[in-house]
C-alpha cells in the first residue's frame, strides 16, 4: 500500500512539474549577471510581465557571450529548444546569427514606440531583422566640480562639456598635470583592475581618436603617438588604477577628480552625490572624438517554444516606461525615444545628457565592440598587455606594436571579421 | 543476495565507501583526467607538447612561476615559525590564554577575498594607514603601497595579508599537537636537568613533527592555491599560477593553456609533497628493524 502510495506521488510529482515546466518562458540573458541586476529582472521586470500577462518567464544568466552560445547551439542541434528569448551584446547576437541561430523578426510589430535610428540599422543583418534593439550604454568621463578650478590655460568648462575642439587628449594631460600639483597626488583614474573595462578605452576611444580605427592601424605611426603619450600620462595617473574594477568608489571618495568608465560603473557616485559631479564628452584626438557605444538586443531562436509570448515580453521590455526603469536600476539607457522624455530630472537626467553630448559632438567617431566571439578576451588581452610592456614595463614601442598587430590581424582573421 | 554476516564476503565496507567514490570519480577524477588531455592536445585537437612549448615561450609564464615561488618561500617559512611560537605562547597557559586563542583564531572565519578588502582598506591611499599617520602629521601625502608601477611593495603587502590570513590554521594544528604531549615527558626531563632549549629540541619539535609536516603539506599546497588576494589587491601586476589559469580560462577562453598551467601546479604540488613526506618523517614512529 505504501509502494503504491509513493510511486504514485512521485509520477503526479513529475507530471506536475512537467506541466509547469512547459509553461515557463525562459529568457537567457549575458546582461544584468550582478546579483543586484538579477534581483531586479528577476523581482521587477518579470514579475511585472507575468502580473500582466499572466504569463511565467524565468530570467537565466550567463556569465559569457561562449557559455550562451554552446547551451543555445547544443539545444538547437538536439532539436530540444527550451529558451523562448535571449539577451545579448549587438556583437554576440551578430556571430550567433551567422551560425543560423534565430528567428527573423521582420515585421514584428512594437506599436507607439520609435527605436533609435542607429541602432535599428544595426540590428537588421543581411536583410533580416536579428533582433530588438533594448537597451544601450556607453563610457563617459565624469569630473569632479572641484577639478574645474585646475583646467589649464585656455581651456573653458564650456570647452569641455560642449565637447569643443580645444577638448583634446593633451588638454587631458595638462589638466592631471594641474591636479597633482595642487592636489599633491594624481587625481585622474581609470578602471584598468582585472574586472575594469579599461581595455575598452584602449581599443574604442584612444585608438580611434588618433588612428580613425580600433585595430586596422594598430603599428601605424598616429599608433606610436598613442603609446607616448599615455607614457606621458602615466605619472598623472592614480597608481591603484591598477586594482579598480569601477570608478564610483574612487570618485566618492575623492581619490579621483577625474574618471573614466561605463555609465552603468559610474551611476552610484551620480545617484549619491549629483550636484558634485559633471558628466562630459571624451577628450578628441587627431582624428576625432572615438566612442564606444554598447548595444543589448533581444532575438528569439529558431524552434523557441514560446515564439509568441517571447514576442509578448519584448513589447514588455521595450515600453517607455520599462526603458526609463531599467536606466534607473541598471543604468542602461533607452533605445525608444518615447523613453526620453520620461526621466525624471537627477543624476539619470545628468547622465542621459552627458551621453547625449557625446554621441551628438561633431567630431565624434562612433564604434562597436568587434564581434570575436570567443576571441574576444584575447583581443581586449592584448591591447592591455601593450599597455603594461610599453608604458609600465618600458618596452620599446616600434618592436611591441608590430608584434601586438600580427597577433589582432590573426585574431580577426581567424574570426572572419574585417580588421575594423 | 549480498550477505553482510562472517565468513562470507562482507561488502558492507565496500557499498560505505561506494558514494563517496562515486562523488570523487565524477566530480574529482573525470575533470582531472580531462584536464590532463587538454593540456597534452594541441589546438588542432592532435596530442602534443605545443601548449607546454607555448607556456614556455611566454615570458607571463616564468614571471607567475617566480611570483609563486617568491610567495611560497617567503609566506610558508614565516608563517610556521610564527605559528609556532604563538602555540608555545598559547599552550604555557597563562590566565586569559583563551582569549588570545580567539584572537588568534579570527581570521579563520574569513575567506580569502574578504582579508584582501580588509587589506586594501588599510592600505589603500585614502586607508586608514595613510589617514592615521596624516592625521598625526607623520606624512603629509599618502603612501601607495599598490597600483601601477608598485609590484614590489604590493607584493610585501600581500605577504602580510596572508600571513594574517593563513597563520592561524598552521596555529591551531601545532596548538593541538602541542596539547597532546605528556606531561610525563617534561616531569622526567626535569628530573635529568635538562634545559627549556633542550626540552624543546628533545621533546616538543620530535612529537610536533607528524602535525608540522601535515601543516608545512598543507600551507605549501594552499600557497600555490594562492588567489584572491593577490588578485584583488595587485591584479595582474603581480601574475601567480593560479591567477594565470583562472586568467586563461574566464577571460581568454584558452582551456588549452588554463589546463597546461593546472598541470603544472599540480605536478609542483606532487613534487614538493613527495618532499615533504620524504624528507619530514616522524622518526621516532619508525620502527626499525
Amino acid at each position: 500500500m505504501l509502494k503504491r502510495f509513493i510511486v504514485v506521488l512521485v509520477i503526479s510529482m513529475l507530471l506536475t512539474s512537467a506541466v509547469f515546466a512547459g509553461e515557463v518562458l525562459n529568457f537567457i540573458s549575458t546582461q544584468m549577471d550582478p546579483a543586484a541586476e538579477q534581483k531586479f529582472a528577476k523581482g521587477v521586470l518579470l514579475k511585472g510581465y507575468t502580473d500582466e500577462t499572466g504569463i511565467k518567464a524565468e530570467f537565466i544568466t550567463m556569465p559569457t557571450y561562449h557559455d550562451m552560445f554552446i547551451r543555445l547551439s547544443a539545444e538547437i542541434a538536439a532539436k530540444k529548444v527550451t529558451i523562448s528569448l535571449v539577451c545579448d551584446l549587438h556583437g554576440g547576437l551578430d556571430l550567433m546569427n551567422a551560425k543560423g541561430l534565430f528567428d527573423d523578426l521582420t515585421g514584428i510589430a512594437l506599436p507607439d514606440r520609435t527605436f533609435i535610428k542607429a541602432l535599428e540599422d544595426y540590428s537588421v543583418m543581411a536583410g533580416r531583422k536579428v533582433y530588438v534593439p533594448w537597451m544601450q550604454a556607453t563610457y563617459i568621463m565624469v569630473v569632479n566640480k572641484k577639478a574645474f578650478d585646475y583646467l589649464p590655460a585656455g581651456l573653458t568648462v564650456e570647452d569641455v562639456t560642449g565637447a569643443s575642439e580645444k577638448w583634446t587628449y593633451y588638454a587631458l594631460l595638462n589638466w592631471s598635470k594641474n591636479l597633482k600639483d595642487a592636489f599633491k597626488g594624481p587625481k585622474l583614474g581609470f578602471p584598468m583592475g582585472p574586472k575594469g573595462l579599461w581595455h575598452r578605452f584602449l581599443h574604442g576611444y584612444i585608438h580611434p581618436s588618433f588612428t580613425g580605427y580600433q585595430a586596422a592601424a594598430f603599428d601605424s605611426l598616429r599608433a606610436v603617438k598613442i603609446w607616448e603619450y599615455l607614457k606621458e600620462l602615466l605619472p598623472y595617473l592614480h597608481p591603484s588604477s591598477s586594482v579598480w574594477g569601477s570608478m564610483d568608489d574612487p570618485l566618492l571618495k575623492e581619490e579621483v577628480l577625474i574618471a573614466w568608465d561605463h555609465t552603468a560603473r559610474l551611476k552610484t557616485a551620480l545617484i549619491e552625490k549629483p550636484e558634485d559631479f559633471a558628466i562630459v564628452p571624451v577628450p578628441r584626438g587627431p582624428k576625432g572624438r572615438g566612442y564606444i557605444t554598447v548595444a543589448v538586443g533581444l532575438a528569439i531562436p529558431i524552434d523557441a517554444p514560446q515564439k509568441e509570448n517571447a514576442i509578448k515580453l519584448i513589447d514588455y521590455l521595450t515600453k517607455p516606461d520599462i526603458q526609463v526603469k531599467i536606466l534607473e536600476n541598471v543604468g542602461f539607457f533607452p533605445t525608444v525615444k518615447e523613453a526620453e522624455g520620461a526621466i525624471p530630472v537627477g543624476a539619470l537626467k545628468i547622465l542621459a545628457t552627458g551621453v547625449l553630448a557625446q554621441s551628438g559632438a561633431a567630431d565624434s567617431i562612433m564604434v562597436m565592440i568587434p564581434s570575436l566571439g570567443a576571441k574576444s578576451g584575447e583581443f581586449t588581452a592584448t591591447y592591455r598587455d601593450v599597455f603594461t610592456k610599453i608604458v609600465v614595463e618600458g618596452a620599446d614601442i616600434g618592436t611591441t606594436i608590430t608584434e601586438a598587430a600580427d597577433k589582432l590581424r590573426a585574431i580577426f582573421k581567424e574570426v572572419g571579421v574585417p580588421l575594423l | 543476495m549480498i550477505s553482510f554476516s562472517r565468513g562470507e564476503k562482507n561488502w558492507m565496507p565496500y557499498l560505505l565507501f561506494l558514494p563517496v567514490l562515486i562523488y570523487l570519480a565524477g566530480f574529482v577524477g573525470y575533470p582531472l583526467i580531462k584536464a590532463l588531455g587538454i593540456a597534452f592536445t594541441s589546438e588542432a585537437g592532435k596530442l602534443s607538447f605545443e601548449n607546454f612549448i607555448t607556456l614556455t615561450r611566454d615570458s607571463t609564464f616564468w614571471k607567475a612561476l617566480k611570483n609563486t615561488l617568491l610567495f611560497l618561500i617567503i609566506i610558508v617559512p614565516l608563517q610556521v615559525i610564527l605559528a609556532f611560537l604563538l602555540a608555545l605562547f598559547v599552550n604555557s597557559r597563562f590566565k586569559g590564554y583563551m582569549t588570545i586563542l580567539y584572537i588568534i583564531s579570527i581570521p579563520l572565519a574569513l575567506s580569502d577575498v574578504s582579508a584582501a578588502l580588509m587589506s586594501y582598506n588599510i592600505f589603500t591611499s585614502h586607508g586608514f594607514l595613510n589617514k592615521f599617520l596624516m592625521s598625526f602629521g607623520i606624512i603629509e601625502t599618502p603612501i601607495y603601497f599598490f597600483g601601477l608601477g608598485l609590484s614590489s611593495r604590493a607584493f610585501w603587502v600581500i605577504v602580510l595579508t596572508e600571513l594574517w590570513r593563513a597563520t592561524p590554521l598552521v596555529f591551531v594544528i601545532l596548538l593541538a599537537s602541542l596539547q597532546m604531549i605528556s606531561k610525563d615527558y617534561f616531569e622526567a626531563a626535569d628530573v635529568f636537568g635538562f634545559s627549556s632549549w633542550q626540552k624543546f629540541f628533545y621533546i616538543t619539535l620530535p612529537l610536533t613533527m607528524p602535525s608540522l609536516q601535515s601543516a608545512l603539506l598543507i600551507r605549501t599546497l594552499f600557497a600555490f592555491q594562492i588567489f584572491g588576494v593577490v588578485w584583488l589587491l595587485s591584479g595582474r601586476d603581480i601574475p601567480i599560477l593560479a591567477g594565470e589559469v583562472y586568467y586563461q580560462q574566464a577571460e581568454l577562453n584558452n582551456f588549452q593553456l588554463a589546463a597546461t598551467y593546472g598541470f603544472i601546479i599540480a605536478l609542483i604540488c606532487i613534487i614538493i609533497s613527495w618532499v615533504y613526506i620524504t624528507f619530514l618523517k616522524a622518526k621516532h614512529l619508525e620502527l626499525k628493524k
